[in-house]
């Protein structure tokens, strides 16, 4: 319980210093939303008036302090871009993006632990050069690149979907996922060939542990010493980087929503920066600090079930 | 029962033999020391009984019958049948040599699970049994613990329940009180004089403690750099020492003035 409490607070405190930061930012930072509404043409006075409307004449600690007052108590404010509730105009687009992650983190945990195991027992074989190789390949290329060659292989040659025309996620669902499925491939692919290369090596560190001679001595073969007691063990790591994957994605899906043509919250996002749209901003950043926040207190929480050493410190 | 001819083991990436052409047999019942520094060879020898030597990485020749079975040759599908089942190991540190996330009765019940048919409750009754055979209170709570909630001492002995759970013929215990202090070895040394004298199970006892080797074992063996230098009666290795490899060793032994004769 402890322990719960402990992580609540830290995940309310970040959420806090990274809404405070991302304020100092646009402070620090040129630029003036009212101006960005109006234009370079608008008359001094004009502008001044929008200002004094919009609560930005008003010194910053004061702004952040009515701002983080209006969040509390669920008002998120009005996007000065679209005049509109920012709930309402980030809500639809949260769906999207959170639709892609998950189907993308879904995609890598089902395919690279599987995949991990395989490869390890390829080790020390004439293919393992080439899993190698082929190991690094994904790594190194970009999702927008992927992203692109999905687009006209499966888009434009096959036509399993439309590049750049996303269908309604609740009226056309089966459509939507379809359209995301190749988005969350290629978002995917660098960070499941990451996964498996990490839970391979651990697997093989494993390999080497006492514990794995007296599975043996005890009459367990290969497959036995690997599924009841190497994989538990390894599993540990394998959650760790799961979580900081999960944290990671929202921050890729930015790129392949570009190019997918995906109306989700990373377009949103770097519309809305570049127009000081803060409400907006301001949202987004706290959304995303929750998510990641919340990935790894669900890794450390999984971890807990799986190793009992790790629960000594909070279980009181 | 367990006859070793001639063994040698050669790993690839050294130049000497490990184990340089070794014979040694064990009777029915019987607990046999082998004696000497790190690097000697000893604890090569236990692995190659118990197949735990990489075949890949090494070159084995010789013979190692356990009633008459090869064990050297095995093919490794035979060697399963023979781990656990015929010969149990017990190793030097119960802590690493415990898997850290599963339950210490799971883990001496391991061998149940593989060699026989008894289901989860017959497993359960007889892992308990076993517990308190080597004497540790409260089997119940010691099954449900995971084995960083034990002390050294007790895993040690939680070790040497799951090695003997099916009753093999022959235990090798691989310096199994090195890494325990004083109070508990004498303990443990007592539980294996006990568990040899009632359940009959032979045993090699690989220790670089001579002290130790001679309040256990009848017979002994010193090994050096890979040749077994002396064996015979422990009084007879003890007190006439024919090698001088073994006059060191003895007269390495710490005593309580110094030179106190044996």
């Amino acid at each position: 319980m402890k322990y719960a409490l402990k992580r609540i607070l830290m995940l309310v405190l970040t959420m806090v210093i990274v809404s405070f930061l991302t304020f100092l930012a646009f402070e620090l930072i040129s630029g003036d939303p009212a101006e960005a509404k109006l234009g370079t043409e608008a008359t001094p006075e004009r502008l001044a008036a929008l200002r004094h409307e919009m609560g930005l004449d008003r010194p910053f600690p004061v702004r952040y302090v009515s701002w983080l007052a209006g969040f509390v108590s669920g008002d998120l404010g009005t996007s000065y871009n679209y005049d509109m509730p920012v709930w309402e105009l980030i809500a639809p687009k949260l769906e999207v993006t959170l639709c892609l992650c998950l189907l993308s983190f879904v995609l890598i945990t089902a395919v690279s632990i599987p995949l991990a195991i395989w490869s390890y027992r390829w080790t020390g074989t004439a293919f393992d050069a080439v899993r190698t190789a082929f190991n690094q390949l994904c790594m190194a290329v970009p999702p927008f690149f992927t992203g692109i060659l999905m687009s006209y292989f499966f888009g434009i040659v096959m036509r399993l979907f439309i590049p750049g025309d996303f269908p309604d996620l609740r009226t056309d669902f089966g459509e939507a996922v379809t359209h995301l499925f190749f988005a969350a491939i290629c978002l995917g692919i660098p960070r499941a060939a990451m996964t498996v290369r990490m839970m391979r090596s651990t697997v093989i560190g494993e390999m080497q542990k006492a514990y794995v001679r007296t599975a043996i001595s005890r009459g367990n073969d290969r497959r036995g010493v690997l599924t009841r007691h190497v994989l538990k063990n390894s599993l540990t790591s394998a959650v760790t980087f799961l979580g900081q994957t999960m944290a990671e994605l929202i921050g890729g899906s930015v790129v392949v929503e570009q190019v997918f043509g995906i109306p989700g919250l990373g377009r949103l996002l770097v519309y809305s920066i570049s127009n000081r749209d803060y409400p907006v901003v301001e949202t987004l950043v706290v959304i995303l600090a929750f998510w990641v926040v919340l990935a790894g207190t669900l890794a450390d929480l999984i971890n807990q079930r799986i190793d009992p050493r790790l629960r000594l410190g909070g279980a009181v | 029962m367990l006859e070793i001819r001639d063994l040698h083991v050669k790993f690839h990436n050294r130049d000497r033999e490990a184990v340089a052409g070794i014979s040694l047999t064990i009777g029915d019942g019987e607990i046999v020391g082998l004696v000497g520094e790190s690097g000697s060879g000893k604890s090569v020898t236990a692995m190659s009984i118990a197949g735990l030597l990489p075949r890949k990485q090494c070159d084995l020749s010789g013979d190692i019958l356990l009633d008459g079975e090869d064990l050297l040759h095995a093919p490794r599908s035979a060697l399963r049948q023979i781990h656990g089942r015929k010969i149990g190991v017990v190793f030097q540190e119960p802590m690493s040599a415990m898997d850290p996330l599963m339950k210490v009765g799971e883990q001496v019940g391991e061998v149940l699970r593989i060699h026989t048919r008894m289901s989860k409750e017959e497993r359960r009754a007889r892992v308990l049994e076993v517990l308190q055979a080597v004497e540790l209170s409260d089997p119940e709570a010691v099954y449900d613990k995971y084995p960083h909630e034990l002390s050294g001492g007790m895993l040690q002995r939680a070790m040497i329940a799951a090695a003997i759970v099916i009753h093999p013929t022959l235990l090798l215990l691989d310096e199994p009180t090195t890494a325990l202090d004083v109070t508990i070895q004498a303990q443990i040394l007592e539980l294996l004089k006990k568990l040899n004298a009632e359940w009959g199970i032979s045993m090699l006892f690989i220790s670089h403690n001579l002290n130790v080797v001679r309040k256990l074992c009848r017979r002994v063996a010193v090994m050096q750099r890979g040749e077994l230098v002396e064996a015979g009666s422990t009084d007879q290795v003890f007190f006439r020492p024919q090698h001088p490899y073994t006059k060191r060793l003895i007269e390495a032994i710490p005593t309580r003035h110094g030179k106190e004769t044996l």
